[in-house]
């Protein structure tokens, strides 16, 4: 008796579904990313534009063209609310002071998925993110265990009080204090910039003569820290985050030991997806926390491939890519 | 009133003397901090640090010093860092076609040149304010760079181009040595010829300036032009020494080169001021971070630090400047 009716569910089933997705095609998404300059948001834009073209649907970019300007993203925010999208990706410049703009997003009823930034307020579907925390701990164990739990180390931060930094640099120091036998000789601000870094770099050298490795909170960073060492003819195991494609090739050529995967491309495929899920009545996942990937010489194939070649996961892969 | 008449005809020599007091205080200043951190950590006063101090001083410094020129004429230049991350983009890619670094080096300078003289048309054919002007042409730099590059970042050049940033020559960085070189050269223009004093006189009063037959709008066009090259200059020396060009280079490095300009005891109503203050001014700049560096300051006092010594440094400045006068 079940069997029978499903059999003439099947087809009224795939009717369904197949106005529905004939019907909601089309839809726009604003995509909402912090800067112009970080590589890191041209690949969390290429995830989206990705995801949307495979499903049918078109992406607006928006991006403030002065690097995280807070007043730039709430004027979009307000326009955008104007132009009423089907949905947005939404990444805050600041994920405390952006709250309003958020809010304003909320009352005028467009559906919003939150990626990269947690924000820290406002109503949104889903969030897309990695694991700050995770991705520092997990650098940092890798680089501790190629030392054999052993050695004088150095952190170079990025910008202080940024989220990233906080939860990045505190999974360094955690990771740390694992290894009895490592030693951390400083910890200093290098404020996302390469030439910032590889300066700290160079000074630290000069007040210490054995450096075994280096913990750099940006790929950026790190490359500047291995100019420094590169100047100095001396050698220490350097890890960066984010997986750049800099940083792939710093991987490798051997310069680089390891960078930890942000995973813009996932971030952006994934926030995409749920916004335009969600706008199909098709489920949604509430939180998609990617599992730290440390990139090392043995595993940077995937990354190596130019972004407009790679392909989005699916929602099937979303469950499995996910830490929780 | 007629003091002031006296202060602003006065013979160019006049300048001379009182901006000799005004350098003697700041290499006080540098020398009171070397002296501190001397003593406060032992690897301080090493060779290998004072290269390390002068080489990562020389980038400020190549971008201050055209800039300087500008501050004496009571401009300003926005737009230096921002020239500096579009010229750095346009030479890294025309060495990563061309393969040549002689010919990327020459685009680096005309593009920073180039820029500069738009901003000294503006300043002069358009009588637009040249803070505005700049601060315009900052945004139009951002927006070409970032359009330019759309979030790639350009990476690897080759050994020998490697070698203007990163070498040495008889034990100093090159840098160093173009460091010497645009100090003797910049510090002979502004002291020694008729040109340089003339840019003296256009920021004293322009107005006297011009009536006593200095062709002041070719003198402003020359100075944006020389400050831009300069910019182009600081392109080829990041690019060389960092081994690699994004678009966001240029925001870290505008506000430490004015810092240095005014440090260096240039006043920003024009007319007063050295090439070599701005040199010692970079040099207090770098000298405190690298201290802070050596003694493992935390990161969270490092900011705060800096921006004590540089309001202080400022107005010890106004102290000493009101005692000399």
């Amino acid at each position: 008796m079940r069997q029978k009716f499903g059999y003439l569910a099947l087809p009224l089933l795939m009717a369904a579904a197949l106005t529905t997705q004939a019907r909601a095609d089309g839809e726009t998404i604003a995509v909402f990313t912090k800067n112009q300059t970080n590589p890191f948001f041209q690949t969390v834009r290429v995830g989206a534009d990705n995801m949307a073209k495979s499903l049918n649907a078109k992406t607006l970019q928006y991006i403030p063209t002065k690097p995280d300007s807070i007043p730039e993203q709430l004027s979009q925010i307000e326009d955008v609310v104007v132009k009423k999208p089907s949905a947005i990706v939404f990444t805050p410049v600041d994920y405390k002071a952006m709250v309003p703009g958020v809010e304003k997003i909320n009352e005028a009823k467009i559906p919003v998925v939150n990626i990269t930034d947690r924000s820290a307020g406002g109503k949104f579907l889903s969030f897309v993110g990695a694991d700050d925390y995770s991705l520092g701990l997990e650098t940092a164990r890798f680089l501790l265990k190629t030392l054999g739990g052993k050695g004088n180390i150095v952190i170079i931060e990025g910008v202080k009080g940024s989220l990233t930094n906080v939860d990045r640099v505190r999974g360094f120091n955690d990771a740390l204090k694992e290894s009895a036998g490592a030693k951390l000789l400083a910890s200093q601000p290098g404020n996302y910039q390469r030439l910032q870094a590889l300066q700290v770099m160079e000074n630290l050298m000069q007040s210490n003569s054995q450096i075994d490795g280096v913990l750099a909170a940006n790929d950026a960073m790190a490359v500047g820290a291995i100019e420094a060492l590169d100047g100095a003819n001396r050698k220490a195991q350097v890890i960066g985050i984010n997986g750049t494609k800099e940083a792939i090739d710093a991987i490798k050529s051997g310069k680089l030991l390891a960078s930890g995967d942000y995973n813009g491309f996932a971030q952006g495929c994934l926030g995409t997806m749920m916004a335009i899920r969600s706008l199909r009545s098709q489920p949604v996942i509430n939180e998609i926390v990617l599992k730290p990937t440390v990139i090392t010489k043995d595993n940077y194939q995937p990354f190596d491939v130019p972004l407009e070649q790679r392909t989005c996961p699916t929602f099937e892969d979303a469950g499995k890519l996910s830490a929780k | 009133m007629t003091d002031i008449t006296k202060n602003d005809i006065a013979p160019p020599r006049s300048f001379l003397s009182q901006d000799a007091i005004q350098v003697f205080y700041r290499l006080l200043a540098a020398l009171l901090i070397c002296a501190v951190l001397a003593v406060l950590s032992d690897s301080f006063l090493s060779l290998g640090n004072i290269l390390n101090v002068l080489r990562q001083a020389s980038l400020t410094f190549f971008i201050a010093s055209g800039l300087t020129l500008v501050v004496l004429t009571a401009g300003l230049d926005l737009s230096v860092g921002a020239n500096v991350a579009l010229s750095a983009c346009i030479a890294g890619t025309v060495i990563h076609t061309t393969g040549s670094p002689a010919l990327g080096i020459l685009t680096g300078l005309a593009c920073g040149g180039i820029v500069g003289l738009l901003n000294g048309i503006m300043v002069t054919a358009l009588r637009i304010p040249s803070f505005i002007a700049t601060y315009g042409m900052l945004w139009v730099l951002n927006g070409l760079t970032y359009w330019y590059m759309a979030g790639e970042t350009l990476h690897g050049f080759p050994a020998g181009f490697r070698q203007i940033g990163s070498g040495y020559l008889f034990g100093l960085p090159i840098p160093v040595y173009l460091l010497l070189v645009f100090l003797g050269v910049g510090t002979l223009f502004a002291q020694r010829t008729i040109w340089g004093q003339e840019i003296y006189a256009i920021g004293a009063n322009p107005v006297a300036a011009r009536l006593s037959g200095i062709p002041v709008a070719r003198r402003l066009l020359l100075v944006y032009a020389v400050s831009g090259t300069m910019a182009g200059l600081a392109s080829i020396i990041f690019l060389s020494r960092l081994n690699s060009a994004e678009a966001d280079i240029g925001e870290s490095l505008t506000l430490p080169a004015i810092a240095a300009v005014l440090i260096g005891g240039t006043s920003l109503f024009g007319g007063v001021g050295t090439v070599f203050g701005t040199f010692i001014g970079a040099l207090i700049l770098t000298l405190v971070l690298n201290g802070m560096n050596l003694l493992s300051v935390s990161a969270n006092w490092q900011p705060l630090v800096t921006g004590i010594i540089v309001i202080l440094a400022v107005w010890l400045d106004m102290k000493t400047r009101r005692r000399a006068q």
